[in-house]
């Protein structure tokens, strides 16, 4: 076993987190307190390549592994940049792109790839539905072939980037007596008649990423949309689990280190009782229990990355072993962070508020605690 | 960056899994009350067979973890906690220590028998109401023409009932000196082997120095404080390390086999989620510890400047997750996990002994505070 990433990823994460800091950390408190996407920045991702790192060079991309494309996520959340970009990030290319490059035609890749590796368009991915989350063969949209053409009926919730994204990939029924091989995959392009997003949601926290409802009412898309072969959906949502296991969660990780020296610097500017409150143990065991956070999460995404990266099949108990630890383990040092400021620690100026509420999100998200707990007590 | 276990690492552990019978453990705990000869007869057996292997070497001589060596001691420290224990304090503990800090006559004295497995070390360290962070040792060493006298008492020292030498830290002025006593020397008396929880096939006793002679070419040193002492505790954090996925294999495993054999209302338990989920939680707690204290060990091994503090990160998350695990596995093996003997039982109060030995999880948080803080 070894564990190193090589010069050229290590000076690439320098170079994007001093990116980040200048040009996206100065707005990221304001966007989060108006809960505002921050188009600019996000542009400015793409404009750096972030968007499209893994996208070969041909469509726009910089051909970097998965390995490199994780380092990323962390590099962004410990520049600073707050969950919300990085999750409108993470919906963007790995739930949306990666399923258009991977599964797609080759004119729908010329026609996609290119303009969301630039991020002049933004995509989405719609799977969960009011009343289908984790048990994804329950899906209700239907989508039904007429001629040169499919009709799509139903709605879709949770969406991230649902209300601002130029391009959709949709799971649908195309055989509503199959399950999981009835599920099929589309694009739909904003301004779609029939396609529309609901409001967006209000939300506890990652706040600056929107999320809403998106509705299909006899919404007409050309037959050529379809991705890939119909009843393939399934097969094609569940190969996105291995970038939410490694890329989505990396963010996170960095984001905690962030986090960490956040605290350390605030613990050593804070007096109490006449000396900084990084001089009583309690405070060190706080800092402390958020390293040993960190540096217990990181491997198990890298660990996902890596053997993507080697072409293997993704190990669904690595992968749920990763995304439960991240979610129920990360709840303590992100209480710890805010515990640690004290009253200040519950206002927005001091941002581990927002970690705080951000990363209630880790066990709920993308897959919950429960459904990992469920998936690694039947693959044991 | 590579996450599979290597050809080295998984020939080490098939050559291990040859020479240490199934019952090991249980050979050794049924000896602690009994003859003491047989106790030690029993494990130079086993460290004869583990020289064999090429198991007694790694990371004795270069003082460097290795994943190699984590590979290695996890699958001893599964198979026999208490033999584990005992083995790697003498050579990763007594066996470094000389190797690091001993001179040429002492190296060429001790280590080849070391690895050959035909000596045992101990290394006296703790001292009652002593703590190494803040306080020196009460254990001193006087130069006494081309002697030293050394007098004091060391607590809980591994392999003292059974060891040839005891390497005994001591204090003179403000250095450190290490003494190699030879245990059958004039004025040293080991105390009754300790019964408690956890570990029980581990010889362990306190010892005491009053007025022993120890010539001056069988002393180290003197050496500067932090520098000795930190190794030390390095050294002793990465066996508790490996020792902690030990005891996490056996008490999963316990639990995972009852779970799928005990049947309730008609199914195996592992089917109802509240036993299902568990195991879903000790299995990621260990994947995890595994992971960390790999790359702790890769970390030393290749010399990376965050060595130290992912030592510590990795001692205190593996000891504490060792008695999550084994807690857990008592809770899904109900009353047969109370039983004396279960690996669980076994576990959870080994588990225990890890989190006080070595750097105590109270003491590594706050050295990896202090590391922090530094940066900040």
């Amino acid at each position: 076993m070894e564990f190193s990433f090589t010069p050229e990823q290590l000076m690439f994460k320098e170079q994007l987190i001093r990116f980040a800091r200048k040009e996206i950390v100065p707005r990221v408190s304001e966007h989060d307190l108006q809960s505002k996407f921050d188009f600019d920045s996000f542009r400015k991702l793409g404009e750096f390549g972030v968007l499209g790192l893994h996208f070969p060079e041909e469509l726009g991309g910089s051909g970097a592994d998965v390995v490199t494309t994780v380092l990323a996520g962390e590099a962004l959340g410990e520049a600073g940049v707050d969950a919300g970009l990085t999750l409108a990030y993470g919906a963007h290319t790995f739930l949306c792109a990666d399923t258009i490059l991977c599964h797609g035609s080759e004119e729908q890749k010329r026609k996609y790839i290119p303009k969301l590796a630039s991020g002049e368009w933004i995509g989405c991915m719609g799977l969960t539905e009011p009343g289908a989350g984790s048990d994804v063969a329950s899906l209700s949209t239907r989508a039904r072939k007429v001629g040169d053409t499919y009709i799509l009926n139903g709605s879709k919730m949770f969406i991230t980037n649902g209300s601002i994204a130029d391009v959709a990939v949709i799971y649908a029924k195309t055989d509503k007596d199959l399950k999981h091989a009835g599920i099929s995959a589309f694009i739909v392009e904003k301004g779609t008649p029939g396609f529309s997003a609901g409001r967006d949601l209000i939300k506890m926290g990652v706040r600056t990423s929107h999320t809403s409802e998106l509705v299909f009412e006899d919404c007409e898309i050309p037959a050529q949309n379809l991705i890939g072969q119909e009843g393939a959906g399934f097969l094609m949502a569940m190969q996105t689990v291995e970038w939410d296991r490694s890329a989505l969660l990396a963010p996170f990780v960095g984001g905690m280190t962030y986090v960490l020296h956040k605290c350390a610097r605030y613990a050593k500017e804070r007096h109490q009782f006449g000396r900084p409150i990084a001089h009583f143990q309690a405070t060190k065991h706080k800092l402390a229990d958020i390293k040993i956070f960190i540096e217990a999460a990181r491997s198990l995404c890298y660990r996902i990355a890596w053997c993507k990266d080697q072409g293997r099949p993704l190990n669904h108990l690595e992968a749920a072993v990763a995304k439960l630890f991240m979610g129920d383990w990360s709840l303590k040092p992100a209480n710890d962070a805010m515990l640690l400021h004290g009253g200040y620690g519950y206002c927005h100026e001091y941002e581990v508020e927002r970690y705080f509420r951000d990363s209630r999100l880790a066990p709920i998200g993308g897959g919950t605690s429960d459904i990992q707990k469920k998936i690694i007590s039947k693959l044991m | 960056m590579n996450f599979d276990v290597n050809e080295k690492e998984s020939a080490l552990v098939a050559r291990l899994k040859k020479v240490i019978d199934q019952d090991a453990e249980n050979k050794l705990k049924g000896l602690r009350t009994g003859d003491p000869l047989e106790c030690l007869n029993l494990f130079m057996d086993y460290l004869g067979r583990l020289a064999e292997t090429g198991y007694l070497e790694p990371g004795v001589e270069d003082g460097k973890h290795s994943t190699t060596l984590v590979a290695a001691q996890e699958a001893l420290a599964t198979m026999s906690p208490s033999l584990f224990l005992a083995i790697e304090s003498s050579t990763r503990l007594f066996g470094r220590l000389v190797s690091a800090y001993g001179t040429p006559e002492q190296k060429e004295e001790i280590l080849p028998l070391l690895l050959q497995g035909r000596y045992i070390g101990c290394v006296g360290l703790t001292e009652g109401g002593m703590s190494i962070e803040t306080q020196p040792f009460d254990t001193t060493a006087a130069s006494s023409g081309n002697d030293f006298i050394v007098t004091g008492s060391k607590d809980h020292v591994i392999n003292a009932p059974m060891a040839d030498r005891i390497a005994v830290i001591t204090r003179a002025d403000e250095n450190i000196l290490v003494t190699l006593a030879r245990t059958e020397s004039s004025g040293i008396t080991v105390g009754e082997r300790y019964t408690g929880i956890g570990y029980e096939g581990t010889p362990v006793a306190s010892v005491h120095l009053d007025r022993v002679t120890v010539a001056a070419q069988e002393v180290m040193g003197p050496f500067d404080p932090p520098d000795i002492l930190g190794d030390l505790r390095r050294w002793e954090d990465q066996v508790l390390t490996s020792a902690s996925l030990g005891l996490m294999n056996r008490s999963f495993q316990a639990a995972l086999d009852h779970a799928r054999k005990h049947r309730r209302g008609g199914k195996p338990i592992i089917a109802y989620q509240e036993v299902g989920f568990k195991l879903a939680e000790m299995l990621t707690i260990r994947q995890t510890a595994q992971l960390l204290a790999y790359r702790a060990a890769w970390m030393d091994e290749s010399g990376d400047r965050e060595r130290d503090i992912l030592v510590s990160c990795a001692k205190t998350f593996c000891a504490e997750s060792a008695e999550q695990v084994a807690s857990q596995a008592l809770q899904v093996l109900g009353a047969n996990g109370l039983a004396k003997g279960n690996p669980a039982e076994e576990s959870y109060g080994s588990a225990k002994y890890l989190q006080v030995a070595g750097t105590s999880s109270e003491i590594s948080r706050v050295n990896i505070g202090d590391r922090i803080l530094e940066r900040a």
